[in-house]
């Protein structure tokens, strides 16, 4: 049982804001997703470990990216849909 | 003191790789904001990271440097959290399986600093607050770090010290880094707690955040030292927390407190392949690691017989020291060598910067040759000395400075005379010596220095120079 408590304390770690009408909704919700993730869990014998092996979820480092430079994007494109000013991003003040 | 300081760091060091650990963008410092991004460091929807071959090989070099073994089978993990430096809300790291563990740093009294982990990361962006608004420049966000995680093995600010410095040598030994503390290439976590003298239990520690300055880490471990007795001798408890150091009161303050505390629900990093790392690729980064610092200053010291001084100040510098060793592999003696380089060389050289890079118009050849002049008696120390700080200036060769008369000394005949010249129009230096002052009769050898431009033995001088007094 996923707790209203505990939506509360995700939503903070998010910075979102529910009333509490909106937690409960989504503790049913998350009730849902957790069983479906748990079935899904279920069809594979041992859990995560054999979920990261599926398919050979492996690379050796020799296959690994070469450490070589490839041109990065401009400043004004980087930023042209967000709120920028002098080529940074900007949001409001984070600290006080 | 009642309490003993109990400390492990966790010390962030940015690796010299040309590129980003997840994209190609350049890693070079500064530059205008934003402009060394791309889709994959701004956290784009639907941009894939790559990883970079150079930084896995580089956390295994500092691993073995730092006696860890290292696991030839590791995955990167994401750690959630919400803030504008992250433009994913994740940082993607390593959380169950870091690529090295259980390692060791050596102080110089022999006591080891246990080395938990070192796992690979990327660096997050940098923020500027100024009035109502954040300003984000994301060119720092996706350089590797390795994070190194020690032991609570560190019991002073002292060693806390010497265990960064040691860390800082080292990876600038095997060239992983260049750990630069001012530009923030190197930062550190403190964690501190106490206990009493002599009890087994672990107190309740505090986490000093972002240390970036040896006498700032000093300071912050001191006051935080004062801090948590004064709380303990009240009979209260020490409140677990994350604090920073201000650096203009010297006083640590409270960041968040456990209340508070982060919640990074780690969990696999999905679109990245676990690595698997061949043992003989281990091996090979194994045998390509120079000799560390600690071993080379002791073979300094006691197989080269190069006096401790001279040897501490040499062995922090890399370039320098494979100049010594190439000077020394021509022929040259330890002796003049590191006396020359530590005098003549280093007063060219005038910062740390310069030491490091150690861009000198002179080869270690012909520097070699400089000082094998001294070694046969050729010259004397201070003509050598001379002679060095005008190459050094000028560039050129050892020949060019260094004429026939200057490598023929000066005749024990003219020597005699000036000796006795230096005596009669010294009469004070000579008084004062006689009276017991040893010191005075330097004056009578800067007399003979001057007046044979230094190409006198000054070893003979003195000997003349007595025998006229007494």
């Amino acid at each position: 049982m996923i707790t209203t408590e505990e939506i509360k304390a995700l939503a903070r770690l998010a910075k979102l804001q529910f009333d509490d009408a909106r937690c409960e909704e989504f503790s049913k919700e998350f009730e849902e997703i957790v069983a479906f993730a748990g079935e899904i869990n279920s069809s594979v014998v041992g859990g995560t470990s054999e979920i990261r092996e599926i398919g050979g979820r492996e690379i050796a480092l020799s296959d690994l990216r070469a450490d070589e430079v490839e041109p990065s994007l401009s400043a004004e494109k980087i930023t042209s849909n967000v709120e920028a000013e002098n080529g940074c991003f900007t949001v409001r003040r984070v600290v006080k | 003191m009642k309490y003993e300081l109990v400390s492990g760091f966790e010390t962030h060091v940015e690796l010299a790789t040309a590129t980003k650990i997840f994209c190609g963008c350049t890693t070079a410092f500064g530059g205008s904001p934003n402009t060394h991004c791309c889709p994959v460091c701004t956290g784009q929807p639907g941009a894939l990271p790559v990883l970079n071959r150079r930084v896995v090989e580089f956390g295994i070099r500092a691993g073995l440097a730092l006696n860890c073994k290292i696991n030839t089978v590791t995955h990167l993990d994401r750690k959630n959290y919400c803030y504008p430096d992250l433009p994913k809300a994740y940082q993607i790291s390593q959380y169950d399986k870091p690529l090295c563990e259980h390692g060791w740093v050596e102080l110089e009294s022999g006591k080891r600093i246990g080395i938990t982990r070192i796992h690979i990361e990327e660096d997050a962006g940098k923020l500027v607050h100024e009035r109502g608004v954040t300003y984000i420049d994301y060119n720092r966000g996706g350089v590797p770090l390795i994070e190194i995680v020690s032991e609570p093995d560190i019991s002073s600010p002292e060693e806390a010290r010497e265990y960064v410095e040691k860390l800082q040598l080292i990876m600038r030994y095997i060239g992983v880094s260049d750990c630069k503390m001012q530009e923030g290439s190197m930062r550190c976590d403190v964690n501190i707690s106490l206990r009493v003298h002599g009890s087994d239990e672990l107190g309740t520690r505090t986490e000093i955040k972002n240390m970036n300055s040896l006498s700032f880490i000093e300071r912050a471990m001191e006051y935080e030292y004062s801090r948590q007795a004064e709380i303990l001798d009240a009979g209260k408890k020490v409140e677990q927390c994350t604090m920073r150091f201000d650096e203009h009161t010297g006083e640590t303050y409270v960041m968040r407190t456990k209340e508070d505390a982060q919640d990074y629900r780690y969990f696999p990093e999905p679109d990245i392949l676990t690595v698997v790392i061949p043992e003989s690729k281990v091996k090979a980064i194994s045998d390509s690691l120079p000799e560390l610092p600690l071993a080379k200053l002791r073979r300094y010291i006691t197989e080269l017989g190069v006096n401790e001084h001279n040897a501490r100040l040499m062995y922090r510098y890399a370039k320098v020291c494979r100049f010594f060793e190439e000077a020394i592999a021509e022929g040259a003696s330890a002796k003049h060598c590191s006396n020359l380089i530590t005098g003549a060389v280093f007063s060219a050289l005038a910062t740390e910067e310069d030491k490091e890079q150690f861009s000198v118009s002179l080869s270690s050849k012909e520097f070699a040759k400089l000082v094998r002049l001294i070694d046969d008696g050729k010259i004397n120390f201070t003509l050598a000395q001379m002679t060095l700080s005008r190459m050094l200036a000028d560039g050129g060769n050892v020949d060019d400075y260094l004429t026939a008369a200057d490598l023929a000394g000066v005749d024990e005949g003219e020597l005699e005379r000036l000796c006795a010249e230096a005596v009669a129009n010294n009469p004070r230096a000579v008084a004062d010596f006689k009276a017991g002052k040893e010191k005075a009769i330097s004056a009578l050898y800067g007399y003979i220095k001057r007046a044979t431009q230094g190409k006198a033995d000054i070893k003979k001088a003195d000997e003349i120079i007595k025998k006229l007094i007494n």
